[in-house]
């Protein structure tokens, strides 16, 4: 268990009897990055939940860094982050007192200092003093990636990392937690519709389909298993 | 654990005081309803010549101890639905925060509003009306104390049922204490009450209280068995409602309805 971040073993969810994964199974190595794909529906968002703690599965254990999540959350947690467009940061508070906040709540030590080191890496330095509920779309999303590296994570988990983000910043974001990963040695899940980002970034896929895994595994061999060129055609076919 | 309940303190401060128009709804109901209250028994004093009985510090006594119950629940309410409006909950709950951290901000960011939110309507009190709220003595520091705790019991009841079935439940957080305030007894004695309602209104503690209250007021005696009440029924509702506010975290879990709760 030692050579993976992430163990998940017969995860199943029911929501009200309607079940929405279905006995899963799957490794996430160290240092990788791993992309989850699937069409709306197919139990994306309820895997990431249940990922982070904020799902409680109804059979079948996560393990994160070899460890239960169910009986150590909080260590586990403390190691974890995750960035999505869909959940925001307080709106009332400006950019900087939310990092102030995030940094306490994570126990990051000199915060001053880790704040000033990716505010100047993400070129947001600009909107410290900014409330959070005035910013547009991309420039939440740069937010909440800050947010989210404040702990230096060992794992990083991603709902669609450059979803409002004009192209430029989007090569931008991506190349930066390409770095980030390689210079950390963390693992990152991405989940996202964006499928040339996925193949840009990540090694490894799940292929999710009405709550079930029909593909996983190296994105090259699964091309070459299944003969299609592009992700594209693999999700369209099978997703 | 300190740094994580002093984090969520500093947001919840930042939310209540960091903007004006905040900040004075904080002061301004509690001064309005001193003089507004004040104003009112001063002219009846004035018309019957009644005065015999210290009505204005039984009157404003009342105002001010129902408002620390009042600010007590709203303060922990408002800060916890705060999360939810502002879709928060998510980033929250993936923190290593832990379950009790966030009962004990929320406590404290509660005792802090409503100690600052009173502390300008005693002293127009005390100005405009020669009141003195601390003729009560230690005992004033006791109902503070009995009070805000029913507050916190109510808030905890407001924010679990509105993080279980959502929005529609969010007016309870203004609403829920004014089905409370009839049996409550504020400002008249439990035996003014029909029978049935004497009965309900001493399953809550607030009533209990109001007549510690006057009794300390108009006849100087204390009545423990009134006070060992008020203990026991806030200790009782009190963990009550921490554990069903738990459990219906728990729920949420299983239901997932803390990923992206909010407007």
């Amino acid at each position: 268990m030692n050579n993976y971040f992430i163990n998940v073993v017969n995860l199943i969810k029911n929501f009200d009897d309607q079940p929405v994964i279905k006995n899963i199974s799957f490794n996430v190595k160290k240092n990788s990055i791993v992309g989850i794909l699937g069409k709306n529906g197919a139990g994306k968002t309820t895997l990431l939940g249940m990922l982070l703690g904020l799902i409680t599965p109804t059979k079948g254990d996560v393990y994160i860094f070899g460890k239960n999540l169910k009986s150590n959350k909080e260590e586990i947690l403390s190691e974890v982050n995750f960035q999505s467009p869909y959940v925001d940061l307080p709106k009332k508070m400006t950019v900087e007192q939310n990092l102030f906040f995030y940094s306490r709540l994570y126990g990051v030590k000199n915060f001053n200092k880790v704040i000033d080191t990716l505010v100047n890496d993400l070129k947001i330095n600009n909107l410290l003093k900014k409330n959070y509920g005035s910013l547009s779309a991309g420039q939440k999303t740069k937010i909440n990636l800050c947010k989210a590296l404040l702990n230096k994570p060992k794992l990083l988990l991603l709902d669609e990392p450059t979803a409002s983000l004009d192209p430029e910043t989007s090569i931008f974001i991506r190349k930066y937690l390409l770095e980030y990963q390689k210079k950390n040695s963390s693992s990152i899940l991405i989940t996202s519709h964006n499928l040339n980002e996925v193949q840009a970034m990540c090694s490894n896929i799940i292929l999710l389909k009405s709550g079930e895994i029909v593909s996983q595994g190296n994105i090259k061999q699964i091309l070459k298993n299944y003969n299609y060129k592009t992700l594209i055609e693999l999700f369209l076919s099978e997703g | 654990m300190f740094s994580r309940i002093i984090a969520l303190l500093i947001r919840y401060k930042n939310i209540s005081f960091g903007s004006f128009p905040r900040l004075i709804s904080i002061f301004y109901w509690p001064s309005v309803q001193i003089l507004f209250w004040g104003f009112f028994t001063n002219f009846l004093i004035s018309n019957n010549s009644y005065s015999g009985l210290g009505i204005l510090n039984i009157i404003l006594s009342a105002v001010i101890l129902w408002d620390i119950l009042f600010r007590g629940q709203l303060g922990l309410t408002m800060s916890f639905l705060e999360e939810i409006w502002s879709r928060n909950l998510t980033n929250l709950f993936i923190s290593p925060i832990k379950e009790f951290e966030l009962v004990i901000s929320l406590i404290f960011i509660s005792l802090i509003r409503t100690i600052i939110g009173l502390t300008p309507a005693i002293f127009i009190a005390n100005y405009f009306f020669d009141f003195h709220l601390f003729q009560l003595g230690f005992f004033l520091i006791f109902f503070f104390f009995n009070l805000i705790v029913v507050g916190w019991s109510i808030g905890f009841l407001v924010s679990s049922l509105v993080l279980r079935y959502g929005h529609a439940f969010e007016e309870l957080a203004w609403a829920i204490i004014f089905v409370l305030l009839p049996f409550s007894c504020v400002y008249y004695p439990l035996e003014s009450l029909p029978p049935v309602m004497q009965k309900i209104s001493l399953v809550f503690p607030p009533a209990h209280i109001f007549e510690s209250m006057r009794e300390i007021l108009i006849n100087d005696l204390i009545r423990y068995d009134l006070l060992i009440n008020i203990l026991f029924l806030n200790l009782f509702y009190l963990i009550s409602s921490i554990i069903f506010f738990l459990k219906i975290i728990s729920i949420s879990r299983k239901k997932g309805l803390l990923i992206n709760q909010g407007e």
